[in-house]
């Protein structure tokens, strides 16, 4: 679909319209509509290194032509572009025109959500959201988490002072909703 | 908080996991009688001891094996299944 025609959760007509997004001590921004491409199953990781990409371990990040590079398993990579649009445009384009063995889209542009969580209160917010242990001590800069999140099935990277998650994309209003109620409790508490 | 070490995601809480059952020797339909057939089908071992289980961590949907005294219900070790076919 090109750009511009897809609706996303919270835009006007999007299932989560309305609800609104804690800007408080802890802050969750939606970047459902940034650019980012899935790939999975076998063969992904072998076209990824044959273009060029250095693959990090399992639940490590690597950065390549400023794309984040996230490999979720074996054979299961995200690559996100944030401010890397083109590069993400051009490794889709050699991607779509491969006739050989290169894996299969997982579709997370369409499949998950991508907020990213920050804020004073970040820390006490994730220990309500999250059973794993998340602070920097125990969880660095580019790690990644597969886990449960609010309740939901999520994908955690600590990208600095912050966090991004990746989820179901139907679960967004959800997700919004259970970390504004953190977010006051943080607050009030 | 009861815990399971994924191979691939370390220690999580049981509620990150879904249980498979127990890993069975395939047989040959054709080959077996009816009876050891029809048991194969619709019975489970059920016996005291030490059993071989497939689990899946289900936030990264990565199935591993778990051996588990079913008698105590302590979780001995969990392991990365053996590659098929040479593939990971």
């Amino acid at each position: 679909m090109a750009p511009g025609i897809r609706t996303f959760p919270f835009d006007h007509g999007g299932a989560a319209n309305g609800t609104v997004l804690p800007t408080g001590s802890v802050a969750l921004a939606d970047l459902t509509a940034q650019p980012r491409f899935g790939l999975k199953g076998p063969g992904s990781s072998a076209w990824l290194e044959a273009h060029g990409v250095a693959l990090p371990p399992v639940n490590r990040v690597a950065v390549h032509q400023g794309m984040r590079v996230l490999r979720l398993g074996g054979e299961d990579m995200l690559l996100t572009a944030e401010n890397a649009a083109p590069a993400l445009a051009d490794l889709q384009g050699a991607w779509t025109a491969e006739t050989s063995a290169k894996g299969y889209s997982s579709w997370r542009e369409e499949g998950w959500a991508w907020m990213r969580l920050s804020g004073p209160a970040l820390q006490p917010a994730l220990a309500r959201l999250c059973a794993l242990d998340l602070r920097p001590t125990r969880f660095a800069t580019d790690e990644i988490a597969q886990t449960r999140f609010a309740g939901v099935e999520a994908v955690l990277l600590r990208t600095g002072h912050a966090f991004d998650v990746f989820f179901d994309v139907t679960a967004s209003a959800f997700v919004a909703r259970a970390v504004a109620a953190v977010e006051k409790h943080c607050a009030n508490s | 908080m009861k815990l399971l070490t994924c191979p691939m995601n370390g220690p999580r809480n049981i509620d990150e996991f879904q249980s498979f059952g127990p890993v069975r020797d395939l047989i040959d339909p054709d080959a077996t009688p009816d009876a050891d057939w029809s048991r194969s089908l619709f019975r489970a071992e059920n016996r005291r001891g030490v059993v071989v289980e497939w689990w899946r961590h289900v936030p990264s949907n990565y199935f591993f094996l778990a051996e588990r005294d079913i008698v105590s219900n302590v979780v001995l070790r969990t392991y990365a299944p053996p590659a098929r076919d040479g593939k990971p």
